[in-house]
């Protein structure tokens, strides 16, 4: 797309952290990326390594009794986000940043019609008529392939299947057109079937308006068939990041390795729920997050790991050509292969 | 939705009923001879039989039921034995003080409470609500009489900004019936002030950690937007069910009501009509009091269906 140069998002060694009965819980512990105009940048890992978390702090939706960004910096096309006051931060959310959730059944409010919560989106940050945001919404549902647009419209989100109620989400989020869409895990809860249509709807949609999207998943094989680049994030770090081609082609991060084991074949894919199973095969636990963590977050399960991971915390560094890995053996681990 | 009010509406009819004959039987067989009452204390056994016959309690239960219902049913509820005025006059006369302090109460309650459960849960923890579910408790320990007697003594006795007690008609002037309303209505409406606060707040907060107000809020909607129509409407079951609730104690209460403030509504007339075994004044009020909250419960079980889609009518 067209505008200023350099990236659209950029995250800065962000730190979001939580205050539980148990500790503090550090959820990102020093996470860096970009996102570039119009790119799709995938972010995996396992359940509770941070995913969601990076999402909400970035439209600073952190629930302020417990949690906080407590450093780092997010900058949306060069404005630091961490410094806005929340009004500022209203007029983004929904307009130019949005975002949508894993749960299609339970992210929509039942009580208000799908027209509305499209249509209010609308007449909040462009300032149109509810009349135009209703026109808006209109064409918002045609343009996700919802048939029958005009009389959904006045439909309540239990009238809906699961696959369609996503599609609003994506109707309501792109609404405004965004620069960057957050997708907070947007198939997991979805079958096969209505997953492959509501990625390849995205696609096509960001192809279209230019919006770049963040894609949050545990499926690698949702980041292989979607994104441009990928993040992978393990304990609240970034642990790899990589062009998706050189990611699959060479993964340098043990736990990206484990994670590749992990993959269920696309051409065996589904069992009997529908649904690809959860990435949780590699052998280990994902490490308590109230303790400080020292030297490597993975060595506990690393078959690769010495005294240093243990002691040392494994700087990121470039591998060749945008691929980062943070560990200390890749030499080995690369011979490994 | 008109028919399903209209089905509802005609579904009460047989509510109505049981409640009519109910009623009917209650007054015959309850303890103690009206012809007898009516009569005097030292009225011979001659003259009790000739006011039997004149009330028309000489003829046949049955008998004397059909009649009854018949009458019902034309809407005519009978002869006070006493003033040998129509019960429905009666009732018509003191149905706006009942009328005009229940429906007062309920809204310094209701106007009051919503709001303030809506901030405590969107404060919740926070100082305001710690304030406020203060007040809760307090306001929910609180008997009426003290906290009236404590209002009356201010506002009245030592400020003379209000009346002391008693009922000025709105026929009268507007603001003299406004502020006879004012302290029996705060006195009476602090208790369903505090439960309705308590609840609302408790189904603000449940309805506030839903995944759709994350989303309502990831759209950057104004506080108020997803406050009072994202997630207020989600928690107004619960409210409003305490809301009939509490206009149905508060019928029910008339009677203690009116007599502590001095009011001369249904209530007095039932206690009055109670004591001269005016039995037609009786089941009258016996009537329109169930009527009412048959009534009541229509329309609160019609709201629902109002508030929330997802309930098939
Ligand atoms: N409100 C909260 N209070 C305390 N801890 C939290 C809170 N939200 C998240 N966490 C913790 O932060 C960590 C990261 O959670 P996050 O939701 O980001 O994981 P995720 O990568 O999105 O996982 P999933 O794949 O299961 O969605 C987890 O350990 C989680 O328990
Ligand atoms: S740094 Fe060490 S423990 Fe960590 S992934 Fe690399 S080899 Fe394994
Ligand atoms: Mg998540």
């Amino acid at each position: 797309m067209s505008g200023a140069p350099g990236p659209i998002l950029e995250v800065r060694d962000l730190h979001t952290q939580f205050s539980t009965l148990d500790g503090v819980v550090r959820a990102v512990d020093g996470v860096s990326f970009d996102v570039a105009r119009g790119e799709t940048l995938g972010i995996v890992g396992e359940s509770g390594c941070g995913k969601s978390v990076t999402a909400m702090s970035i439209l600073r939706l952190i629930p302020r009794e417990t949690g906080r960004i407590a450093s780092g910096s997010i900058k949306f096309e060069g404005e630091e986000l961490t410094s806005l006051s929340e009004e500022e931060m209203k007029r983004l959310r929904g307009h130019r940043i949005s975002m949508i959730f894993q749960e299609p059944m339970t992210s929509l409010n039942p009580v208000l019609t799908v027209g509305t919560q499209i249509a209010e989106n609308v007449v909040r940050h462009l300032g149109v008529s509810w009349k135009q945001g209703r026109e808006r919404a209109f064409e918002m549902l045609d343009l996700v392939r919802i048939a029958d647009s005009r009389r959904r419209l006045d439909e309540y989100p239990h009238q809906l299947s699961g696959g369609m109620r996503q599609r609003v989400m994506i109707a309501m989020a792109l609404s405004c057109d965004p620069q960057v869409l957050i997708a907070d895990e947007p198939t997991t809860a979805l079958d096969v079937t209505i997953q492959a249509q509501i990625l390849d709807l995205m696609i096509e949609l960001k192809e279209k308006t230019g919006t770049a999207i963040v894609l949050i998943t545990h499926d690698l094989g949702v980041v292989a068939e979607t994104t441009e680049r990928v993040v992978v994030m393990y304990a609240g770090r970034k642990v790899e990041q990589a062009p998706v081609e050189a990611l699959f082609e060479e993964p340098l991060h043990p736990y990206t390795r484990g994670l590749m084991r992990a993959i269920p074949r696309l051409d065996v894919e589904a069992d009997a729920a529908g649904t690809r199973p959860r990435l949780q095969e590699i052998p280990g636990l994902v490490p308590i997050l109230t303790q400080p963590i020292v030297g490597c977050a993975f060595a506990p399960r690393c078959s690769f790991a010495t005294d240093r991971c243990r002691n040392e915390r494994p700087p990121l560094v470039d591998a060749g050509a945008g691929h980062l890995v943070a560990c200390w053996e890749v030499d080995r681990v690369r011979r490994a292969a | 939705m008109t028919a399903y009010i209209v089905r509802r509406l005609f579904a009460t009819l047989p509510v109505m009923a049981v409640v009519a004959i109910f009623v009917f039987f209650l007054i015959r067989f309850a303890p103690g001879d009206p012809a007898a009452i009516i009569a005097g204390e030292d009225a011979t056994a001659e003259a009790i039989a000739q006011v039997r016959m004149k009330l028309g309690l000489d003829r046949p239960v049955l008998e004397q039921f059909a009649i009854w219902s018949l009458q019902l049913l034309q809407g005519d509820l009978g002869i006070s034995i006493f003033s040998n005025l129509p019960v429905t006059r009666l009732i018509a006369q003191r149905l706006e003080p009942t009328l005009a302090l229940t429906l007062s109460t309920l809204f310094v309650a209701v106007a009051l409470a919503v709001p303030i459960g809506v901030v405590a849960a969107w404060k919740a923890r926070k100082l305001v609500d710690r304030l406020v579910m203060g007040f809760a408790v307090l306001g929910f320990a609180m008997p009426v009489f003290v906290l009236a007697y404590i209002l009356i003594y201010f506002f009245a006795v030592q400020w003379r900004l209000l009346p002391v007690q008693g009922y000025a008609p709105i026929g009268e002037g507007f603001w003299p019936f406004v502020e006879s309303l004012i302290l029996p209505s705060v006195a009476l409406g602090v208790t369903y002030m505090a439960l309705i606060a308590r609840i609302t707040r408790a189904s603000m907060l449940e309805v506030l950690a839903q995944d759709y107000i994350r989303t309502a809020n990831s759209k950057g909607l104004a506080t108020d937007r997803v406050l009072l129509l994202h997630a207020l409407k989600n928690a107004a079951v619960p409210i409003v069910t305490v809301i009939g609730i509490g206009i149905a104690l508060l019928i029910s209460g008339v009677v203690i009501t009116e007599t502590v403030f001095n009011i001369p509504g249904l209530g007095r007339l039932t206690v009055d009509a109670v004591l001269k075994r005016d039995y037609p004044v009786v089941q009258g009020l016996i009537l329109v009091f169930a009527g009412a909250k048959v009534l009541v419960n229509l329309v609160i079980d019609i709201s629902y269906a109002f508030l929330d889609p997802r309930i098939r009518y």
